[in-house]
């Protein structure tokens, strides 16, 4: 499970670590003391891994020794909403065509030396080889970045090319880590910046140009600076194999309000280790992780345990591969859905992080009521009904043959779900639905597969017939939509355009058909809409949601299951001042919060 | 006609004696009699006892995930729901076919190869041996971990198969080097002088000899099968079955906290009695077959 823990929490779920320990410092004027936490992302502390926020092993930790330009805020429906980071001001053109970034005055990196506008400008250099989203090098990206221009030591503008907008481009720049010129300078060459124009165009020199654009991003993540130079609240002090100490970064611009003197990362290899850790009350925060409820209770026993719940915009779904029968058919599709109890399958799969979803609309719950509104209630519950599924699975021509159903020319039916090996909650759902499904005469299998990156690329040469699928990750409309109704089923954005790949093609293992007649709505093409989400704002993009949420409801190329829960482990013994139950900010590590002034030693 | 009816009275009197022997040496130990039980048990279960349960377990709503043991379900429920005792009956046939499958190729391919080079010796010796040799160097642990990305060990037999090719190295040594010792022996340099054929000398004059050697190495290879393959599954590596022991060892500690709380540990301890007791069980045997091919130790 920690595996898949890491997976949604870099899909914009909860991250957060921050924990204490015992004993102070009292060197810092915010207060003091120790606070020791886990970094769910990473099991095991690389002592010998460089200080660079590129490299995945890296010892440089999410809101504490690495700072961004800003942390996106998780509206429901607005995209660009932040809190601030290294930038402390902005301004976003009402048409999204460019965005001015304002860093403090006061700014300092770890070692005395100024922040400035330079430094950001080397750092969105730097996000152009690691194939950051506004930053994007391949011709006709939507919401990437035309011209970078400082304007003066603490202003910086970022202009999107207008051919292919994109509504979430001023997130996408915020998204950028913030490291410092004087130390890596030298890792873009002279030339960089004409090399970039160079890779606009078309031709051998612009395909030169990007190439060697992107060939820098292995030299930035074998980077080894010498030292932690540090734009955010903490600095890199030392690390071992069993942990990683990090100390205030006195001149952080807002250091006054950063509580702990210093910060401990413990090593993990399990999710039983960190179990333990919150049982005998060591972390002062742990991000999400999953958890049986008996050890759950254990946990909450701990003196000063909390646990504090924040909503996450990610959901599950049970996706099906419509090339493969009978699953093109979509009263197989929604006779599954009347046959699979979704509260028992979160109660037994993710009982502490996960909400049975109330249907299958493609939106998490929450922000589901902003974007549909009443016609939330419209929308088929798929409750639990066998006769609705005997009903639907006798209209897709199946029969029942000993007490099974079998396909409509007497074979036999075996629903083969797979699931990646150590995602433990998605194993366990489908084991759930599985014995759901015998019990009600389908047969069903569960299969599992080594890792998770064999898993996506597998499930994307359409080798399964049904495996789970991460949905509605948003805020942004088009994020949320684009996991139904993108590549993964046949609609690609490129420069602008939708092309729709025939399934089995390109990517397109849902294999939905290009255009769906929706009750009341009339015929769709739902990759269409989807992309039109890129382009518009938030009231413009309802009615498309309202729309692409009936086409998901009626058509089902996946069927939701459960609504991931943001669940952060606390402790109040030494630390107050925690964000509370539903708070924006629980995605982020809680350095970001102490970035934002949270968190008081308890005195 | 008299001389073959003496002849076949003589063999019969002679097994006759053996299983005579056998049983006093059981009956000696009591313990011994109950590592034969133990065998025999787990033999019955893997082959009967899977008939007795529907193909999918069925899961016990009433009782609940995680179920203490009660009269109903000894060891509990699982995470799903289903009675504990069950899926350790209904996943030994895998786990001990594959542990037999493994034991079958260890000691036949390691006597083989073994036997071959040790009477042989020279150049096939050298050959042979050099194999051998290369083949204990490559670690087996890791090896199995990068071959369980592509193979699926979806069969027991496949299971096995794989495992005796990797542990065979260690027998065909020690074969070898008994092949060694005893060629040299009166016996052998006997049947040599009588002009024996080499499949006579190295079948019956030899391997008899090592039989028990053999015997107890092939006990020895299934409880290292076993291990083996339930550590990979218990690693999560191997695709997953509700009813693997090695699977109900990673979901009772990795799913159910059972090293953390008290809730799954029956769950996890099903498993792993299960694993203790067949390993009692060949341990008592290995003593007892000892005891049977070493006249030494015969205590008459």
């Amino acid at each position: 499970m920690k595996r898949l823990a890491a997976v949604v929490a870099l899909l914009g779920l909860a991250t957060g670590t921050a924990c204490s320990g015992g004993s102070t410092d009292p060197s810092g004027s915010g207060g003091g003391g120790l606070f020791t936490t886990i970094d769910v992302t990473r099991p095991g502390i690389d002592a010998n891994a460089p200080a660079n926020p590129f490299n995945p092993k890296g010892n440089v930790f999410r809101g504490y020794n690495e700072i961004r330009l800003a942390y996106s805020k998780n509206h429901l429906t607005d995209p660009n909403v932040f809190y601030p980071g290294a930038a402390t001001s902005w301004e976003i053109a009402p048409d999204n065509s460019s965005i001015t970034v304002k860093l403090p005055p006061n700014g300092k990196w770890s070692d005395g030396k100024p922040l400035t506008a330079e430094d950001v400008k080397l750092s969105i250099g730097i996000a152009y080889t690691q194939g950051s989203t506004a930053f994007a090098i391949t011709p006709g990206a939507a919401g990437a970045a035309a011209e970078v221009t400082v304007v003066d030591p603490t202003t910086i503008k970022v202009t999107q090319d207008m051919s292919n907008p994109s509504a979430k481009f001023a997130r996408g720049v915020m998204d950028t880590i913030v490291v410092p010129a004087h130390v890596w300078g030298g890792v873009l060459p002279a030339d960089f910046w004409d090399k970039l124009k160079a890779s606009r165009g078309t031709g051998p020199v612009a395909d030169k140009a990007r190439e060697e654009i992107t060939g820098l991003g292995q030299k930035i993540i074998a980077f080894r600076p010498e030292k932690d130079v540090s734009g955010g609240p903490f600095t890199l002090a030392r690390v071992n194999p069993g942990e990683a100490l990090l100390v205030r970064n006195k001149n952080f611009y807002n250091a006054s309000k950063i509580a702990p003197a210093q910060v401990k990362f413990l090593n993990y290899t399990g999710n039983e280790q960190i179990w333990n850790y919150l049982i005998a009350g060591k972390l002062d925060h742990s991000g999400f992780t999953a958890v049986p409820t008996d050890v759950m209770n254990r946990i909450k026993q701990a003196p000063g345990a909390q646990v504090v719940r924040g909503f996450s915009p990610v959901s599950v779904g049970m996706a099906f591969n419509q090339s493969k029968k009978p699953y093109d058919n979509v009263h197989v599709r929604r006779g599954l859905a009347y046959l699979i109890d979704r509260e028992q399958v979160t109660k037994t799969a993710s009982p502490e992080g996960g909400t049975p979803a109330a249907t299958t609309s493609g939106i998490h719950q929450r922000p589901a009521a902003e974007w549909l509104g009443d016609e939330a209630g419209t929308l088929e519950p798929y409750k639990f009904d066998k006769a609705k599924a005997e009903a639907e699975f006798k209209a897709a021509g199946l029969r029942q043959k000993d007490g099974r159903w079998a396909l409509p020319d007497g074979s036999p039916w075996k629903v083969s779900m797979t699931a990646p090996a150590g995602f433990s909650d998605w194993i366990s759902a489908q084991e759930n639905i599985k014995s759901q499904l015998i019990e009600n005469g389908v047969d069903a299998e569960v299969v599992t597969v080594a890792d998770y990156p064999l898993y996506l690329e597998e499930i994307a040469a359409g080798k399964y017939d049904v495996g789970f699928w991460l949905l509605a990750l948003g805020p942004a409309p088009y994020d949320i939509y684009q996991r139904l109704y993108g590549a993964s089923n046949g609609w690609t954005n490129v420069a602008g355009k939708i092309r729709h790949s025939p399934a089995g093609k390109d990517g397109n293992w849902m294999g939905s058909a290009e255009t769906i007649d929706v009750e009341g709505i009339g015929k769709i093409n739902p990759g269409e809409l989807t992309g039109k989400l890129n382009n518009v704002g938030a009231e413009e993009a309802k009615p498309i949601m309202v729309k692409l949420a009936k086409a998901a409801n009626q058509d089902l190329p996946a069927i939701q299951l459960w609504d991931y829960v943001n669940a952060q482990f606390v402790n109040t013994g030494r630390f107050t001042g925690w964000p509370g139950e539903d708070s924006d900010l629980l995605r982020w590590p809680a350095g970001v919060w102490m970035q934002q002034g949270l968190l008081k030693a308890k005195r | 006609m008299s001389v073959l009816l003496e002849g076949s009275t003589t063999s019969a009197t002679m097994r006759r004696n053996f299983w005579r022997g056998v049983w006093r040496v059981m009956r000696r130990k009591p313990s011994r009699l109950a590592g034969a039980v133990i065998l025999l048990g787990f033999a019955v279960m893997a082959v009967f006892g899977p008939m007795f349960y529907p193909e999918h377990l069925p899961r016990d709503l009433a009782a609940g995930v995680y179920a203490q043991p009660s009269a109903e379900h000894w060891f509990g429920t699982d995470g799903q729901g289903r009675d504990v005792v069950a899926l350790v009956v209904t996943g030994s046939r895998y786990v001990l076919l594959s542990a037999l499958v493994t034991a079958v190729v260890t000691v036949v391919l390691g006597a083989a190869i073994g036997l071959f080079a040790g009477f042989r010796r020279g150049r096939w010796d050298t050959a042979l041996m050099r194999l051998t040799d290369m083949k204990l160097t490559i670690p087996g642990l890791p090896l199995l971990l990068v071959l369980s990305t592509i193979w699926k060990f979806g069969s027991a037999v496949e299971m096995g198969l794989l495992l005796g090719l990797l542990g065979w190295g260690a027998v065909a040594r020690a074969v070898r080097a008994q092949t060694l010792s005893l060629r040299e022996r009166g016996f052998i340099e006997a049947a040599r002088g009588l002009g024996l054929s080499t499949t006579h000398i190295v079948g019956k004059e030899l391997l008899p000899s090592m039989a028990p050697y053999v015997a107890m190495n092939m006990l020895i290879a299934v409880t290292g099968a076993v291990y083996a393959q339930v550590g990979l599954f218990f690693l999560g590596v191997l695709p997953y079955e509700a009813d693997n022991w090695g699977v109900m060892l990673n979901l009772a500690v990795f799913g159910g906290g059972a090293m953390t709380t008290t809730a799954a540990l029956p769950y996890m301890l099903a498993p792993l009695l299960a694993i203790l007791l067949l390993t009692l069980g060949i341990v008592l045997v290995v003593d007892a077959m000892d005891e049977i091919f070493n006249p030494r130790l015969r205590e008459e």
